[in-house]
This record gives C-alpha cells, sequence and structure tokens, in this order.
C-alpha cells in the first residue's frame, strides 16, 4: 500500500509537473496574442493603451480570404488524407514490392519543405514558363496543359508536401494493429474492399481522425505554399494575408492577432468532435493478447499498388528534385535551355554563403534537440491526457491543441513578446527557437503518440498495478516498450518538422540564431529561383544524411524485442 | 520636411524640431546622446573616409548588429563591404521587410532589449517616427558634408540616404518588340496587359512613392484604370524581374533599375524604359541606433556608408546596386549616374507618409486584400 501510495504522488508530480510546463509554454504566449487581438490602441505601442473587438470586427472584411482558405484547407486535407491513407494501408499491410524502400521515401516530402515543392511545382506548373506546360506547347498545343496557381493547384502541393504527416500517423497505427481482425474477417467470407471498410477503417478512425484535424489545421496555417503559388494568381489566403498585413508600414499585427485568434474557435469544434468519437467508441487493437504482425497477401494486385507508390513518389520527390536540379544548372530556368544558360555559379555561391552553412548547423541543433525533449515531454503529456486519469485532462488537451489552431506565423508574435519580456536573456538565441519549436510542436507530438496510445488496453498498464509495479516502473516496463513505434515516428516526425518551420522561425530569428528554411525563403525573394532551388537540394542533402544516420539508430532501437 | 531638406526652415519648423529634441525621450532612449552629439574630438582618418569613432576601440567592441529592410544576399552584401575593410569587427544582422522590421526594434525597446547598432529602413515614414521616438543616435558624421542637405536627417545627425532605388517600367523583350513597348507611365494602361502586369506588394516603400507621385501627376483615375488589369504583386524586385525574364508577366509597373542591371548581367531578355516623366525613386535611410551595444561599431558603419568608399560598395554589389545621392559618387556599373536620370519622388515627406493609411486601402483592396 505505501507502494501503491508512492506510485500515486509519483504518478501525480510528473503527470501536474509536466501539463504545467506545457501550460507555461502555450498560454503564456496566449496571453499577448489575446492582448494584441484586442488592442485597439496605438498599434505601435506595447502594452496595449485601449481594448475591444474593432479588430474582430474587420475580419469581416475579408469573405473572400475566409473562402479561399476553406476551400485550399478542406480539398488539400481531403487529397492528404486519401494519399496518406492509401499509401499507409499499402506499404504497412500488404506485400507490396519494396514496401520498405517506399516507406523510407515516403517521409523525402515531408523534409523536402512546402516551400521546396511549391518552388519546384512553380516550376513544373506556371502557365507560362511551366516545363510541363512548355513540352506541352513544343508538343503542338496552343494552351496550357497544367494551371498550378489555381485553388486546386495549391491544394495538391500542399497535400503532397504538408500532408505527407497524415501517411506517417496512419502508418504508425497499422503498424500496431493486430491482423488476426481482418483475417478473421477473410475467413467468414469478406471481400478485401469490404474488410478495410469494415475492420481496418473503423480500426484506424481516431487515428485518422486525429490526423484529419492535424493536417486540416496545418492546412490552414499553411504558408510557404500559398505565397510561392497563390500570390502569382491574386489568390490570397490566411496566412498570405496576414503575411502582407506584418509587412507593410504601419503594420496591423492587431487585426492579424485577431484572425489567428479566430482560429481558436474552428479548432476547439473539431477537437470537440474528436474528443466525442474517441470517448465514444473502442479502438483497442493491442491487447494482452499477443500477435505477430502480419501482412495481407494481395496476389496479382501488388504490382497495380506499386504502381500508385512509383506515381506517387514520381508526382512527390522525383519530379519536383529533378526539377530542382535541372533548375540549379541553369542561369535563368527555362524548359529548353541553350548551352550557355547553363552554369555550375548557383552551386558555387550556395557554397560560399556562411550564412547557409551556420544556419544549416543550426537547424540541425534545434531539430535533434526539439526533438529528443519533444518525445519526452509530449509522450508524458499524452499519457497524462489519455491514461493518467488525473482531473483536468481534458483542459490540457485543449491547451496543447492551442498552437495548431494559430497560424505559426502569427503565434509567433506571441512567443516574441512573451520572452521579450521574461528575465532570462533568451531572446534572439537559440534556446528562444527550441522553446518555440517545443510549443508549436506540442500538438504534432501528442497527437503521434496519442493515436498509437488509444490503441493499448488499459489493462496491460493495470495488470502491471495489480502485481505491485510502481507508476515510474509500469511507464518504463509497459507503457514506453508498446508505444515504441509511436515514439520514434514521433521523434523522426519532429526531427523533420523542425528543420522545415517557417513560420515562428522568421520573426524569432536572432542575428546569431539563423535556421535553414527562412534563409531559403529569403533567397527566393531575394536572389533568384536557380540559387533557391540550389539551396534547397543542399539542403535536402545534408538532411538525408543525417535522418539515414538516425533512422538507423531508430531501427536498432525498434527493433529491440518487447519485454 | 521639404523645406527643411532644402535648408529652408520655418520658426515653426525650428520649434518643433527643438520639441522633438528635448521632447520626454521615447523610452527614455534619445536626451543624453543628444545632448553629447557624438562628437567629442576632432575627426580621423582611416582608409581613405573621415570618423569620429574610436576605430580602435570599435575593434575592440569586435561586432556590429545590423538591422537591414535588403533582402538576404543585399544585406549580407554591406556587411561583406564593412568586414572587408574592418576584419576585426564581426557583423551580423536581422532582415526582415521595413514593417515587420520596425515593429521588432520597438518591440525590443519597449522590453527594455537593445541589441541593434545600426538600422536601415526602404521608407522614410518609419524614419521620421524612430527619430520623433528617439530611436536614433545622434551623430554627425564628418562624411555628412559631402551630401546636400535635402538627403540629411533634419536635423542633421540621424539618418541619411544611403542611396536611392529608382524605377521604371521594365519587359520582356521577347514578347514585346521594341515598336510596341510602352514609353511612358500612362502606357502600363493598356488593356494588352491584362493579366500580364506585375508591381509590388504594399509593403513596398517604392511602390508607395509611385502611387503617390503618379496619383499627384494624372489624377485618381489612374490606379483604377490600372486595377482594371489585374496586376499580379510581389514581395521584391527579383520576383518581378524573375517572372518578367521568363514571360510569365509581359511587363513590369515598376521595373527597379538595379534589377535591371542584375538580370540583364544574367542574360535575360529585359528591357529598361526610362519614362519622360521620371523615374519614381524612394530613398534607402541609414542610422546609428541610440543605446547600441557597440557604439564605437556603429558611428564608424555609420562614417564607412557615407563614404564614398562605402557608397561605391553599394553601387557596385550586384545584390544592391543602389544608385548613390553623394555628387562625388562613381558611376554605376552601367556607367551611369543618379544625376542622369529625372526622379520622381515626393516634395513634401510629411504630406506623402500622411497619406499612408489611403494607399494602404487602396492598393491591398486592388490586389483582393
Amino acid at each position: 500500500m505505501a507502494l501503491g501510495g508512492f506510485s500515486f504522488s509519483a504518478q501525480k508530480v510528473a503527470g501536474y509537473g509536466v501539463a504545467a510546463i506545457a501550460g507555461v509554454l502555450v498560454l503564456y504566449p496566449v496571453y499577448f496574442l489575446l492582448e494584441a487581438a484586442f488592442d485597439v490602441g496605438d498599434t505601435q505601442v506595447r502594452p496595449p493603451t485601449a481594448f475591444g473587438v474593432d479588430n474582430f470586427s474587420a475580419l469581416l472584411q475579408y469573405p473572400q480570404i475566409m473562402l479561399n482558405t476553406l476551400t485550399v484547407s478542406v480539398a488539400a486535407t481531403v487529397m492528404a488524407l486519401v494519399f496518406g491513407f492509401v499509401m499507409a494501408w499499402i506499404l504497412a499491410r500488404t506485400n507490396v514490392p519494396g514496401r520498405r524502400l517506399f516507406e523510407q521515401l515516403m517521409a523525402v516530402p515531408y523534409y523536402l519543405t512546402p516551400l521546396l515543392g511549391a518552388l519546384a511545382w512553380s516550376l513544373l506548373g506556371q502557365p507560362e514558363s511551366g516545363f510541363i506546360n512548355g513540352i506541352w506547347r513544343a508538343l503542338g498545343a496552343q494552351s496550357h496543359l497544367i494551371d498550378i496557381n489555381t485553388s486546386y493547384g495549391i491544394a495538391w502541393v500542399m497535400a503532397l508536401f504538408e500532408g505527407s504527416v497524415a501517411f506517417v500517423m496512419i502508418a504508425a497505427l497499422m503498424k500496431s494493429m493486430d491482423p488476426a481482425l481482418e483475417e478473421a474477417s477473410q475467413v467468414i467470407g469478406a471481400s478485401r474492399i469490404r474488410t478495410i471498410m469494415r475492420i481496418t477503417l473503423p480500426l484506424v478512425a481516431p487515428g485518422v481522425l486525429g490526423a484529419a484535424i492535424f493536417v486540416f489545421a496545418e492546412m490552414l496555417g499553411s504558408f510557404a505554399v500559398a505565397l510561392v503559388l497563390g500570390l502569382p494568381s491574386r489568390y490570397y489566403v490566411i496566412t498570405t494575408a496576414i503575411y502582407q498585413m506584418i509587412q507593410q508600414y504601419p503594420p496591423k499585427i492587431q487585426v492579424a492577432a485577431a484572425m489567428g485568434v479566430s482560429l481558436f474557435a474552428v479548432m476547439f469544434v473539431t477537437l470537440y468532435v474528436y474528443r466525442r468519437v474517441v470517448m465514444s467508441g473502442s479502438y483497442v487493437t493491442i491487447t494482452g493478447k499477443a500477435f505477430r504482425p502480419r501482412l495481407v497477401d494481395v496476389g496479382r494486385l501488388r504490382y497495380l499498388l506499386l504502381g500508385i507508390c512509383v506515381l506517387y513518389l514520381l508526382a512527390s520527390v522525383v519530379l519536383p528534385l529533378g526539377t530542382l536540379f535541372f533548375a540549379s544548372l541553369q542561369k535563368i530556368a527555362v524548359v529548353f535551355p541553350t548551352a550557355e544558360n547553363f552554369t555550375l555559379d548557383n552551386f558555387r555561391m550556395a557554397i560560399t554563403m556562411n550564412a547557409v552553412r551556420s544556419a544549416l548547423s543550426n537547424s540541425l541543433l534545434l531539430a535533434f534537440g526539439t526533438a529528443t525533449i519533444g518525445v519526452v515531454l509530449m509522450g508524458l503529456l499524452a499519457w497524462l491526457i489519455y491514461r493518467g486519469r488525473l482531473p483536468g485532462s481534458g483542459l490540457i488537451e485543449y491547451i496543447v491543441m492551442f498552437p495548431q489552431a494559430v497560424p505559426r506565423l502569427v503565434f509567433a508574435f506571441g512567443l516574441m513578446w512573451a520572452w521579450l519580456i521574461f528575465p532570462i536573456p533568451i531572446y534572439g538565441t537559440l534556446w528562444l527557437l527550441l522553446i518555440a519549436y517545443l510549443t508549436v510542436f506540442l500538438p504534432l507530438g501528442v497527437r503521434t503518440i496519442a493515436g498509437v496510445m488509444l490503441q493499448i488496453d488499459k489493462s496491460l498498464e493495470e495488470c502491471a498495478q495489480m502485481c505491485g509495479a510502481s507508476w515510474a516502473f509500469r511507464v518504463r516496463t509497459v507503457t514506453i516498450p508498446l508505444l515504441r513505434p509511436g515514439l520514434v515516428a514521433a521523434w523522426l516526425l519532429l526531427f523533420i518538422a523542425s528543420v522545415r518551420e517557417l513560420g515562428a522561425s522568421i520573426l524569432l530569428m536572432g542575428p546569431h540564431s539563423k535556421v535553414i528554411t527562412p534563409s531559403i525563403v529569403e533567397s527566393w525573394f531575394g536572389t533568384s529561383s536557380e540559387l533557391t532551388a540550389t539551396l534547397a537540394l543542399i539542403q535536402t542533402l545534408v538532411v538525408a544524411l543525417a535522418i539515414v544516420m538516425l533512422v538507423a539508430v531508430t531501427r536498432r532501437i525498434s527493433a529491440q524485442p518487447l519485454d | 520636411m521639404a523645406k527643411l531638406m532644402q535648408g529652408k526652415l520655418t520658426r515653426r519648423e525650428v520649434l518643433k524640431a527643438g520639441t522633438a529634441v528635448t521632447a520626454l525621450p521615447f523610452l527614455g532612449l534619445a536626451a543624453p546622446s543628444v545632448l553629447a552629439q557624438g562628437v567629442s574630438k576632432s575627426p580621423s582618418r582611416v582608409l581613405d573616409f573621415m570618423t569620429n569613432a574610436d576605430v580602435a576601440k570599435a575593434e575592440q567592441e569586435g561586432q556590429l548588429v545590423f538591422y537591414c529592410h535588403e533582402n538576404e544576399a543585399g544585406t549580407a552584401g554591406i556587411m561583406e563591404g564593412f568586414s572587408k575593410d574592418f576584419p576585426k569587427i564581426k557583423t551580423s544582422y536581422v532582415r526582415a521587410q521595413t514593417g515587420a522590421l520596425y515593429n521588432k526594434i520597438l518591440s525590443e525597446r519597449s522590453a527594455g532589449r537593445f541589441d541593434v547598432d545600426v538600422i536601415q529602413l526602404s521608407d522614410l515614414a518609419p524614419a521620421f517616427d524612430f527619430q520623433k521616438k528617439g530611436g536614433y543616435e545622434h551623430y554627425v558624421s564628418p562624411e555628412s558634408s559631402a551630401y546636400k542637405k535635402e538627403h540629411l536627417s533634419a536635423p542633421n545627425g540621424y539618418f541619411f540616404w544611403t542611396g536611392v532605388d529608382p524605377a521604371g517600367i521594365a519587359y520582356n523583350s521577347e514578347k514585346i518588340a521594341v515598336s510596341d513597348a510602352p514609353k511612358g507611365w500612362k502606357d502600363i494602361l493598356d488593356n494588352r496587359w491584362k493579366g500580364r502586369i506585375s508591381c509590388k506588394i504594399s509593403s513596398s516603400g517604392l511602390q508607395f512613392v509611385q502611387w503617390y507621385m503618379l496619383r499627384k501627376i494624372y489624377g485618381d483615375g489612374f490606379w483604377k484604370e490600372f486595377a482594371k488589369l489585374q496586376p499580379h504583386a510581389f514581395d521584391s524586385r527579383v520576383q518581378l524581374f524573375d517572372r518578367l525574364s521568363k514571360g510569365d508577366d509581359m511587363i513590369t509597373a515598376i521595373g527597379e533599375y538595379p534589377a535591371y542591371i542584375l538580370f540583364k548581367s544574367r542574360g535575360a531578355k529585359v528591357e529598361f524604359v526610362a519614362p519622360p516623366d521620371g523615374l519614381v525613386a524612394t530613398p534607402l535611410v541609414v542610422g546609428a541606433v541610440n543605446k547600441a551595444p557597440h557604439p564605437e561599431a556603429s558611428k564608424l558603419f555609420v562614417d564607412w556608408a557615407m563614404s564614398k568608399r562605402g557608397q561605391a560598395w553599394y553601387q557596385s554589389n550586384p545584390n544592391l546596386y543602389y544608385a548613390s545621392v553623394r555628387p562625388d559618387a562613381p558611376a554605376m556599373p552601367t556607367g551611369v549616374k543618379l544625376s542622369d536620370f529625372k526622379l520622381l519622388y515626393p516634395s513634401d515627406w510629411n504630406e506623402y507618409a500622411s497619406q499612408s493609411a489611403i494607399f494602404l486601402k487602396e492598393w491591398n483592396g486592388m490586389l483582393g486584400l
């Protein structure tokens, strides 16, 4: 009993300790954001001199922007979920040839960054100068074949490069699923499609829903793709409108904050729906009963599935990277260059840029720190919310999801104001970026780990408790080993997300704490698309090398047998 | 303000300036340095320019933190020029568009953080505001004697025009024959360019000047006609010329001369038109910031930037190509000097600044924002 008493205390202390950290990380900057949203005084004076709701009333002036945002976000989310689910099922559940290789390649569009995807597809799909349209015209056509500057073009690129997180989240779920349930369905005569619809889909439903909410929020806050592809067609979404508002003089930061804060409402509704779905059903697939993950033999269908994988990776990896490489070798990127248009100057210039070198090493360092600290913090938070049975866990979930609801471009202002006045001088240093990343990626990490955690039967932990195991011992010997695939996926996701982070970093970078993605955006603004393509390729290469090494390490960890 | 710049001070303006100087300093910043005037000894020569800074002390400080509106490559270029001459001073910078940059520095200062030595802005309106708030260090550079009064702050010592960014019309010469090319500003309203013409977004100081000047010359209807062409708007001159050189746009209504030189040197099929009414132009202003962490380095930088040497660097760096207002500055790489162009910029900068809200509303509205 004494042991049980101690266990309860340790659980409580750890739970509330972690919740307090998350609360400070999120609510502290949110306070400043709310303050700005209601600030109706002099826009250049801080702290605010007057409060009101004028900034929210001003939002009524932007109905077209709201509609554009909704159109693009919904279209991109649907595409991303379809791609994510299909690819996750093919690669995690079937015997498609080369699935291990494809699974690794699936992470590539995610770390290529949306900016690079947008840049590559911009080179490919501009109505006039796009490579695809150039070839199309060379074949005799009078008009263009594709126009990437439309709402569906933007959604397509967003789904390819922002939505690949859906694959990672859904695949992690599918890997943890006992195939006996699907086999039982087929044994009693159900077809493969019926099995997918009646067994697979419902079992992964909370994870898919979680991924849907997460991806939708990502799309709402997506910036780089809409910036590169939307501006040429005067197609503005919330983030690009906010960007304009904060760049101009005098900046409309208060209206931008109100725009960001108003997205809280959208997020709360979706989160409420998610919780209702999760709480109303049982989605446990990992129980005390042992199972060995087995693949579904899809027969000759596997070659068709292989074709789908190849097409997907062609559109999201090969074509964009090939395009960027082709562009990087030219002075002015065109589809049919003359001999004198070829140059290696872009590579020469990129390699000699000191700022890029230091930005790249800062990014890798930050990514490693964010992923490592983040997995511990977010793993504990996920456990606290879904397993802790502590009072207020629902509230903590809402708090954790806050950063997802606001475009990072806006949330960064809250972070800046919050940590600017903090007594410990971290402003302008890498520490601030680390705190910012841990804050803005809380939803990503918690959602990823929670998706797997929901599949673990509570009875396993309860069994250990009945045997007298303390809380810490239970977490170490039961929960963490079972969560291992989810934790590894979360670590990699956080690592990649940190390297590609743009919205918050743009504002929070100091003179000595530059990171790579904003530097590439700067290059796109200020140098040329050819040099930007070169920088993107170099970034991709370096990050790829880092990830290959990290995957090797994490695979070793994952390969250790469950206790 | 124009009168001030031309040296025709009225009594009211002198009083206003005096009030600004002695007013309760913004965040307690201004008064001590204003009184000090920053001139405690006779200027010394370093390299080939004059400075009031203590160079040994500046090198001992060892650092210079620069906030700049210019793009990454341009900002790095400015720092590279200074570092070449003063390798013992390590440079670092933050760059952002003027609006965001100015907001950042105000937020930092309101929180009691003073990390910046020098700031460069692309619009006079925030520079005036910063001066009014006591954000600039008052430092009269010995090099300022080479400048006309209209290119210096009033009173002298807060900021100066480190260059001018002139813009005309640029077009893709593969898409448009010389005979069909626009010749003057009114030609950009031709319906032929509908959906194939570009301009800059409202954060651009130069775009503000163009809007202000052409509205003054051609009336309110000019930009309403322009809006019917559904122009594409972008952040930077590089983006405008990138699209122009690839044929995505046929013409740009705000073709910056520095970008034209850059793209021409890369072999782009673009041509530049200087309308007879003149090139619209905006100053890029530099000033030392008060309570700077490296005060001697910041003074040294201002002197260097004002000097013939610094101006030559600004004019010849491919990512800058600023046109110098310094009368004895060398020609630009194309062999032309700023004085070869007829320029259009506001004669009354205060009146211009007062139009900011109208410009933002009209311009953003035209772009669907």
